[in-house]
């Protein structure tokens, strides 16, 4: 089987990017959705070691918070499942401890966002502590889930009909997402989400377009969108390649 | 992965796939159902609170033309040839 | 306690904005829905993460 598939992309940043894919199942698009949530790997601190805390916050307060900070994931192959790298932390009240003050052992794992506050210290308080990184799937714990927010929604196809009727109101019609008017990709926010103010005084309809959906993906800033994508398309294969295998015997 | 029938005839077949959930289990059922020779093919997993069968367990109706086991072949062959058909048209677009 | 790093909804992370949103609309007379706008928090699982959020390391600190 050969399929056609059409990766348009609609809206693109480093974190966050809305493209288009044409051809493809409803079960399919929601297969990688939900491997870009649960299913790729990311690195997260899992345990800490503390040497000194004197803080206002408990160990296991303080262990939580460090493992939620977002670190940046290595390529793949770099590292496997039980590999770690060690992270230090050492800060001396009056002061703010923050992920920026993490102090990574490999400069491939380092945090992702620099100005997380961890906790306040106040004087003479002070927070030393070693934290090991896993490789773990977001199916274990949300810290490890790179995708956050990923969803897909219908191409929608927009069609004049006909105008409204001399002696009606004009009424608002709100949808939110991606539209298709005449081959031409418009998210709705450009419009405020309502088509009466893009097509005023035309009555319209709207209809799904057959397997087009449009993504929207926004990451944790363990690794660009692009990464993630492709990473929860190669857990599918994997799998996929698995079976096949399982199967042969 | 690992494998077990569960149930299996002619045109028929019940089978296990321990350590897996809907992610995958979703689009090899939409794989089996575009297949020619598939009457039904459906898959049930209980959560895992729930004690008993947790695994997932699907569950392919053929309509006499071809073994299951290779429907099921076949179909995870095309989930594989999805996801790299996919990951192509992504990266080319990227 | 100190500002949850992470939206309980949607995972993402809020942390880092709290001090800018803290200084802008709970001290400064900012009106907290431009400065959430501005600071690129647009979801309302995590607006209301900044919102709702009290520091109180200062007020247990004394009974350490």
């Amino acid at each position: 089987m050969t399929e056609e598939y059409d990766v348009e992309f609609v809206e693109r940043t480093d974190r966050e990017a809305r493209f288009l894919v044409r051809g493809v199942t409803p079960a399919f698009a929601n297969g990688i959705r939900r491997a870009m949530l649960a299913d790729v790997p990311t690195m997260a601190i899992d345990t800490v070691r503390f040497v000194e805390n004197s803080s206002v916050m408990f160990d296991e307060q303080l262990a939580l918070r460090l493992g939620l900070v977002p670190l940046t994931t290595p390529p793949v192959g770099e590292f496997v499942e039980d590999d770690t790298v060690t992270l230090s932390i050492d800060v001396e009240g009056p002061a703010t401890a923050y992920s920026g003050d993490l102090v990574s052992s490999d400069d491939l794992v380092q945090p992702a966002d620099d100005n997380v506050p961890i906790i306040d210290l106040k004087d003479d308080q002070r927070l030393e502590a070693e934290a090991d990184t896993v490789l773990e799937r977001g199916k274990g714990h949300a810290k490890h889930q790179g995708a956050v927010a990923a969803g897909y929604r219908h191409l929608q196809r927009v069609e004049v009909v006909d105008d409204v009727p001399e002696f009606e109101d004009e009424q608002s019609q709100i949808v939110r997402g991606v539209i298709e008017d005449d081959g031409e990709l418009i998210p709705t926010s450009e419009f405020d989400h309502d088509l009466s103010n893009r097509y005023p005084g035309k009555e319209i309809e709207l209809e799904d377009v057959p397997n087009a959906f449009v993504f929207h993906v926004e990451t944790d800033g363990s690794f660009p969108v692009e990464e993630i994508v492709t990473r929860a398309a190669d857990t599918i294969e994997a799998r996929a390649t698995e079976l096949e295998e399982a199967v042969q015997l | 992965m690992e494998l077990r029938v569960t149930e299996s005839t002619e045109d028929e077949l019940s089978i296990e796939i321990a350590g897996e959930d809907h992610t995958f289990m979703n689009v090899l059922k939409g794989a089996l159902l575009e297949h020619d020779d598939i009457g039904a093919a459906t898959y049930d997993v209980n959560p895992e609170q729930s004690g008993g069968q947790t695994e997932p367990i699907l569950t392919i109706k053929t309509d006499g033309g071809v073994d299951p086991l290779e429907a099921l072949e076949e179909a995870a062959v095309d989930v594989r040839e999805k996801a790299t058909t996919f990951r192509d048209a992504f990266e080319a677009a990227a | 306690m100190m500002v949850p790093v992470r939206c309980f909804t949607c995972g993402t992370v809020v942390g880092e904005h709290w001090e800018e949103f803290d200084e802008r609309a709970n001290e400064g007379d900012e009106d907290p829905q431009e400065v959430l706008d501005e600071l690129g928090v647009d979801r309302y699982c995590c607006r209301r993460m900044l919102v709702s959020h009290t520091d109180l390391v200062d007020v247990v600190s004394p009974y350490q």
